[in-house]
């Protein structure tokens, strides 16, 4: 394993106490890893919390700010926080307006979630929970609770964050974030595996000439093993995947979001996102917002997560209202 | 019947016994895990013993909800929070006044227990977690024949079976937990909840025993 660290015991708090130190302005540390907007103090709103495994960065502190997250509770690498810090991390971020707290489906961050959830009723605390479930290599749309949460988390905080900014209730920012979330996708390609940073673990292993539709972001398999395939090509096949299980129609508008799973260049994700929307040009869909670059990694892996969610004008002005965090600024 | 007081000593043998193998279960853990397993497991027993000296007039029902929710909050990987579960779920069952345990009020202790935890894990017996102690101590509490009053032998089911589930988990493939990523290596060691909740429930059983 190269990788530049120190004791991998400390691999977390030491990239967190980096984070905060590169973004004074935007965030700070709180106890148990809690990443906490700085100008939490001052919101007059409901408030963003979420919660996941450290490794995966940008993702998922790096959101934290001003129009996004308020507070995320950071897990050991890939690994989720316990529920108490969680629960606390509920209590210190309402403002008296409530907390809308997003989880992603894994199952750690699911266990955590629910017995979250449970403390939080019974505490009476005013909470509402969205879980981000869009891997369509792992299970039906029908069967959506066995679809992994992957890079789709991240827009789904925009879209949360802008509408909590504009004043909304709990109960409207939270339908607005699940109205987004059931409509979003995500489809993983892998042509590498990454090494997990403090076992040294390999993730999964792959063929020199083998690409792997639909791995996980831990290296989790997804079925999809075949020769690799040129950008255009692979493009043409996620899009199209992406397309059929959402239902989207000829004439309707979408967000797509490349991003690179660690190890892919940006050169790659461009060439991949041209092909992509050239793909759904030929089908009629206009991509009227975008992201490409990284969001969510797996440390070396190689690869990208292409990501697909229908678009109305609503979803569309959450999208590009402002917001100020590490690796998001609008 | 097993009346409060009992219900507290069977607790305390539980405490005892987590106690005095807990450098087992962090040696266990340390394996696959980070090895803490014994240190949260000594946090949560020092807490059963502290809850049942302090226990007053509370119902059981009561004294299981306080006692888990104070557990939930023991930090230490999610070993607290699925102990506070655990146990507090043992109490979801009861009546506010049911302070003499039938042998079918055992069973429907264990069954409340077990729907709780499933509630908010996925985990199956197979997967290398607690879930392979408690589901089969759970399933032997429900088919053991007993008389009426033999809350006894419930108990007694349940430790054997989850002895047994948590033997059997060295034959499992982790799929949850930091363990998860060491996939097939992991065959050939117990999970380390698997075993400290099987000593829970053979705590249960000789406390319920003694009498």
């Amino acid at each position: 394993m190269k990788k530049f660290i120190n004791d991998p015991e400390n691999l977390t708090a030491e990239l967190l106490e980096g984070l905060a130190m590169a973004n004074p302005d935007i965030l700070e540390l709180g106890e148990d890893n809690m990443v906490v907007n700085k100008k939490l103090a001052e919101a007059d709103r409901v408030t963003i919390v979420t919660q996941g495994g450290a490794g995966h960065e940008p993702a998922i502190e790096g959101f934290v700010g001003e129009g996004m997250v308020d507070i995320d509770v950071v897990g050991d690498i890939f690994a989720a926080p316990g529920p108490q810090a969680c629960v606390d991390a509920i209590k210190l971020a309402d403002k008296g307006k409530g907390v809308l707290y997003i989880v992603l489906n894994h199952a750690g961050d699911m266990l955590t979630g629910n017995m979250t959830m449970k403390q939080c009723k019974k505490q009476g605390l005013n909470v509402a929970r969205v879980v981000t479930q869009e891997d369509v290599s792992n299970a039906t749309r029908e069967n959506a609770d066995d679809r992994r949460g992957l890079v789709g988390c991240i827009p789904t905080y925009k879209i949360a964050g802008a509408a909590a900014a504009e004043g909304g209730s709990l109960e409207e920012v939270a339908a607005v974030a699940q109205r987004f979330a059931d409509n979003m996708a995500t489809l993983a390609v892998a042509v590498r595996g990454a090494t997990h940073p403090q076992t040294g673990t390999l993730l999964a292993e792959l063929g020199d000439d083998e690409m792997e539709i639909g791995m996980g972001q831990h290296g989790e398999e997804g079925g999809g093993r075949q020769p690799m395939k040129s950008a255009d090509e692979t493009a043409a096949i996620m899009v199209n995947a992406l397309v059929r299980d959402i239902g989207i129609e000829p004439g309707e508008k979408v967000m797509l979001i490349v991003n690179g799973s660690g190890a892919t260049t940006l050169m790659e994700q461009l060439i991949v996102y041209r092909a992509a929307v050239k793909e759904l040009a030929k089908q009629d869909i206009e991509v009227v917002a975008n992201f490409v670059g990284e969001m969510l990694t797996v440390q070396e892996q190689a690869g990208f997560q292409m990501f697909m969610a229908r678009m109305d004008d609503e979803l569309l002005r959450l999208w590009n209202a402002p917001c100020n965090t590490p690796y998001l600024k609008k | 019947m097993i009346d409060r007081e009992t219900f507290g000593r069977m607790l305390s043998a539980s405490a005892r016994l987590m106690l005095d193998n807990a450098d087992v279960l962090s040696d266990i853990d340390s394996k696959f895990g980070d090895g803490d397993h014994g240190v949260t497991i000594t946090k949560i027993a020092k807490l059963v013993q502290d809850h049942v000296a302090a226990w007053n007039d509370a119902s059981i029902k009561d004294f299981l909800d306080d006692l888990g929710t104070a557990a939930m909050a023991v930090r230490g990987g999610s070993a607290g929070p699925l102990y506070g579960t655990m146990i507090g779920g043992l109490g979801v069952e009861l009546g506010d006044d049911e302070n003499e345990l039938s042998a079918d009020t055992a069973r429907r202790m264990l069954a409340g227990c077990l729907a709780e935890m499933q509630d908010i894990t996925n985990a199956r017996v197979g997967d290398k977690t607690m879930m392979d102690a408690l589901v089969p101590a759970v399933a032997a509490a429900q088919a053991v024949e007993t008389s009426p009053g033999g809350a006894e032998a419930v108990f007694a089911a349940a430790a054997e079976a989850a002895e047994n589930g948590a033997r059997a988990s060295e034959g499992f493939a982790s799929k949850f937990g930091r363990a998860r990523s060491y996939g097939d290596a992991t065959i050939g060691t117990p999970d380390a909840g698997a075993v400290s909740t099987s000593l829970f429930f053979r705590g249960l059983a000789e406390g319920a025993a003694q009498r």
